[in-house]
């Protein structure tokens, strides 16, 4: 499926209309029947980590639903990286289940790891982009893995990279790029091959306004477009606002813009989990957790 | 952990990451291009630092030797002794340890900074196994070019000593080298060959596995980098005194 010809509106399902309509209704009820969809893309069971005998995680558990977006909102070293680098099976739990897809890939090996984590891209803090291969080598490094002819991989990768906006820096070098290019090659790189799970650790960390609105663009436009499930990290509160009170629609002139949610619509495909010292102290929609009467959240929402 | 524990931990590891580098041998994918590419740059890359080694070793060698050469009438025997000298001992202990001050060194900082900068992870998390990518054709191009290197370092050496011997204390030119030729033979050889395959597998598997325990961001990549070289430089000097005991008994030169 490629961006342009993504679905021209929202799908169903993920924006509840205030007066429903026969339409919608309908299509609510076909979703309902899809038992596939019914399966949490994500899912954690008393997940619990430890490191040099402190506890990182623990007795995590979460899931995250099909077309969903989860914020997951903490302080530093809140273990809100840790959480996706499991997801991944870049690091193991020491206890608890992870599923992916409704498949447990606890006790998966590397080499069983490799075909779910095809499945699933991940957008790294920094960008993680390789510094000795071009933009152009770092999308196409998996199509490159996979032996794809090399027309095929240039028509890919020019394709991510118009995704991301970034087709004129094909041939630059990693190191000639700005922090927030950096993170748009990462986006492109992780989103070869279409996966339908995308991590996001912290990826508008250290970014000017203007370019982390960007990314939160684009990660609006796989939630509402491309049907992704995701998890997105971050501390920055503008994220928080961005993703949870704004959609993305393709206009009459099939153009993607974003309109914000008021009155008639509400979005409910995105969640916050907010963590601290590795446990859950909340789990809902952004609106109640403005509504929260902890001190700690009260705090981290305000700055102060 | 005592230092037991730790050095424990350390082999075991070690072991299972050449397991899994072998592994990356012997099924596909394998990456012929990435290690042409690292023979280039550790072989061919090497070369210079490794002709000025083994010529000025060659050369002081001589320098040093004649003397004592002289005294007991033996100078006829110069060449012979510098050939040994160089193809047994000196060529691929000096050559190890050069390469391991360019090779090994710049193997563990890449590593190193490739996991500072979540790059082995993002390797990973692209269905790459970053040990078959990165570790299986390091050590595969180290295995095969440091015999090269040692080869090269030998030659050079003897035409040093050769050019001492006939331009500093004008000996007959085909003194020297007709010693070297009657004293060589093939069991300094196959000595001279065996370890560097040996000494090029321990650095190897010691740069990478070092690079790939870096932890701490840019300061740790320093501090693995510290200890490959300090660890590959001692390893290789040990194993060097053992290898040559096991070739002494296995050629029965002992």
């Amino acid at each position: 499926m490629s961006t342009t010809e993504a679905s021209l509106y929202p799908r169903n399902g993920q924006i509840h209309e205030g007066g429903v309509s026969d339409h919608a209704a309908e299509s609510t009820f076909r979703e309902v029947d899809d038992s596939h969809r019914a399966i949490p893309a994500i899912e954690f069971r008393n997940v619990t980590m430890v490191f040099d005998g402190r506890k990182v995680l623990n007795n995590l558990s979460f899931k995250v639903n099909r077309g969903e977006t989860k914020i997951i909102l903490g302080g530093s070293g809140c273990g809100k990286s840790t959480t996706i680098k499991l997801v991944l099976g870049l690091l193991k739990p020491d206890e608890g289940q992870i599923l992916v897809d409704g498949e447990d890939i606890t006790h998966y090996s590397e080499v069983d790891m490799m075909n779910v984590r095809k499945k699933i891209g991940m957008i790294f803090q920094e960008g993680a982009l390789f510094d000795s291969l071009s933009v152009y080598e770092n999308v196409a490094f998996k199509l490159h893995e996979q032996g794809v002819p090399e027309e095929e991989v240039e028509t890919e990768v020019r394709r991510m990279l118009r995704f991301v906006n970034l087709e004129d820096a094909i041939d630059k070098m990693p190191s000639e790029l700005s922090g927030g290019m950096r993170r748009r090659v990462g986006i492109a790189r992780a989103l070869v091959g279409d996966p339908k799970i995308v991590m996001f650790d912290e990826p508008t960390a250290g970014l000017d306004p203007p370019t982390a609105r960007t990314i939160c663009e684009l990660a609006m436009k796989l939630r509402d477009l491309e049907d992704v499930s995701s998890i997105f990290v971050t501390h920055e509160m503008n994220n928080l606002e961005y993703l949870c009170s704004e959609y993305a629609v393709v206009d009459e002139a099939g153009d993607v813009v974003f309109e914000k949610e008021g009155e008639k619509l509400c979005l409910v495909n995105s969640k916050v989990l907010m963590m601290k010292d590795g446990e859950v102290i909340f789990s809902g929609t952004d609106e109640s957790l403005r509504r929260a009467e902890d001190k700690y959240i009260q705090k981290f929402l305000r700055g102060h | 952990m005592n230092i037991f524990t730790r050095l424990l931990l350390d082999l075991q590891e070690m072991s299972l990451l050449i397991a899994r580098a072998a592994r990356g041998l012997l099924r596909k994918p394998r990456y012929f291009p990435e290690t042409i590419a690292q023979m280039d740059s550790i072989g061919v890359g090497s070369m210079t630092i490794i002709m000025l080694t083994g010529f000025f070793t060659g050369g002081v060698l001589t320098l040093q030797t004649y003397q004592t050469l002289a005294s007991y009438g033996a100078v006829d025997q110069l060449g012979y002794l510098v050939g040994v000298s160089l193809i047994r001992e000196l060529g691929p202990t000096l050559t190890a340890l050069m390469v391991t001050g360019r090779v090994v060194s710049a193997i563990s900082a890449e590593l190193g900074s490739m996991v500072v900068s979540e790059q082995i992870d993002a390797m990973r998390a692209l269905g790459t196994d970053p040990i078959r990518k990165l570790v299986t054709p390091r050590i595969l191009a180290l295995v095969i070019t440091l015999p090269l290197l040692t080869l090269i370092a030998d030659v050079i050496g003897i035409v040093g000593g050769w050019v001492v011997s006939t331009w500093l204390y004008g000996l007959p030119s085909t003194m020297f080298t007709g010693s070297v030729r009657d004293g060589i033979d093939i069991d300094d050889i196959i000595g001279g060959i065996v370890k560097p395959l040996v000494f090029a597998f321990l650095m190897g598997t010691i740069a990478c596995y070092k690079g790939l325990q870096t932890e701490g961001g840019t300061v740790g990549v320093g501090r693995s980098t510290t200890s490959a070289v300090v660890t590959a430089s001692i390893i290789v000097i040990i194993a060097d005194f053992f290898l040559a005991k096991a070739l002494q008994i296995i050629l029965g030169t002992a």
